[in-house]
């Protein structure tokens, strides 16, 4: 069966970068899952995550903040803001800062801008949790970390 | 006599504190050094993948139609993001840099034309009005930058003044880290954007063969934007010339810190040498008075039999 190349970059580290079968992704028009040979593809990522599959098995889960994807038939490059490993997303510490960006949002007058921004933050800390919860419900084990 | 060996003395003695000082500061700079090459080499990839991914772009979508990649057909107004330091005793790494700056700018425009800088680093702002060019801005600079949020004002500043048309070319100026040895100042062009393999930053002469992703897109369909072509790129491109000014600076810290590191050695190398000689000196000096009194002494017992 034929794998993709699959790298997912931050502008800290490489967090990924081997042969996978396929790989499911949410961007900003909603999520897509993708196999070999798929059609050249360059978007934009919304805050959430990226499972990535071998052989019908889940073999990681990751959150991600935002950033781009470019899909070649045999390749996949994620340019990625932020991103975790499901199993390095500290639970407790996401639901607390999720909490604080949402009672930012409420308690204060705050500007156009201001509430983009935080917004945004409520988003990206979802999208951490529901990661992290995933990870913990059905004890995925990369094996790889 | 004795006032000549006292002075050399204290010669010796203000040597050796400086000499402290210097291999006090040489290990502050080593430990810096290996914290900026790591972020550098860490974030190269990044900026690696950001870069080829552009590559795969213009090959198949038509360059002309965004802002982005419009060349003037003349170049009026310039503007250069010059990456300094803060502090000095680096060696000629400040000079050097503006000195490329100002060379670059003779070369590319030698009739009076607008040069705009913009300064990132506080010896680079001295340096630039001591040579008395344009400066319009500075942005203050931490001695390591954290993440790339501390320059989106720099490159938000650059891509507004760009699309307004007010420059028709924006370059970064930097010193690019090659090795601990070996840093090279470089003026990079930063806006319109050339996609070309050879302007990836922190590739200048080195590794330049190296794993450059040969994938030829030309047999590929074209590429399907999400939502649409114009949004992705408008998304992509400012993103992109971000990465871009970080990696820079990056770059430019990992030299610094090196550069600095080894000025200090060359100092503290260069005290231990003058100390030996001085040592040197002291001694033949101390000898000189000794022999001179026993001189004396013989003369005076020899006068009195």
């Amino acid at each position: 069966m034929k794998d993709i190349k699959l790298k997912i970059v931050t502008p800290e580290k490489i967090l990924f970068s081997d042969k996978v079968a396929q790989v499911s992704i949410s961007t900003v028009m909603g999520q897509v899952t993708i196999l070999p040979n798929h059609i050249p593809l360059v978007s934009q990522l919304s805050p959430g995550e990226i499972v990535i599959k071998n052989n019908g098995k889940e073999e990681g889960l990751m959150a991600v903040s935002g950033g781009f994807v470019e899909v070649l038939p045999d390749q996949v490059v994620i340019l990625a803001d932020t991103a975790e490993r499901a199993e390095d997303i500290d639970e407790a510490r996401a639901e607390e800062a999720r909490q604080k960006a949402e009672k930012l949002l409420k308690t204060k007058l705050i500007d156009v801008e201001q509430f983009a921004m935080f917004t945004a933050q409520i988003e990206k800390e979802m999208a951490r949790l529901k990661v992290a919860r995933k990870y913990r419900k059905r004890g995925v084990r990369t094996g790889q970390n | 006599m004795p006032q000549a060996t006292r002075d050399i003395q204290r010669r010796i003695k203000s040597v050796k504190n400086t000499k402290k000082i210097t291999k006090a500061m040489e290990l502050v700079a080593a430990s810096k050094m290996r914290k900026a090459v790591s972020k550098v080499l860490a974030t190269r990839s990044y900026s690696d993948l950001t870069w080829e991914t552009i590559l795969h772009l213009v090959k198949k979508i038509d360059t002309s139609q965004h802002r982005f990649f419009q060349e003037s057909k003349e170049v009026k107004n310039v503007a250069v993001i010059l990456v300094s330091t803060n502090r000095g005793l680096c060696g000629s790494f400040n000079a050097q840099l503006v000195k490329k700056v100002v060379d670059s700018i003779k070369l590319h425009h030698p009739d009076s034309r607008v040069t705009d800088i913009i300064t990132f680093g506080s010896k680079g702002r001295d340096e630039s009005r001591r040579k008395k060019l344009n400066l319009i801005a500075d942005f203050d600079k931490e001695d390591i930058t954290l993440s790339s949020e501390i320059i989106r004002p720099i490159s938000h500043m650059a891509i507004k003044d760009f699309v307004a048309k007010k420059y028709d070319k924006v370059f970064i100026a930097y010193t690019d880290f090659m090795s601990a040895l070996k840093q090279v100042p470089h003026v990079k062009q930063l806006l319109p954007i050339v996609p070309s393999i050879d302007e990836r930053l922190g590739h200048i002469v080195h590794e330049k063969d190296e794993d450059v992703d040969k994938i030829n897109v030309d047999n590929f369909s074209d590429f399907l934007f999400e939502p649409d072509t114009k949004k992705v790129l408008d998304a992509f491109l400012p993103r992109l010339v971000e990465i871009q000014i970080y990696q820079a600076v990056l770059e430019s810290e990992a030299s610094e810190h090196s550069a600095r590191m080894f000025a200090m050695r060359n100092a503290s190398d260069a005290a231990s040498e003058m100390i030996d000689e001085l040592t040197l000196v002291y001694n033949q000096a101390r000898q000189a008075g000794i022999t001179a009194e026993i001189a004396e002494i013989a003369a005076g017992s020899a006068a009195l039999e």
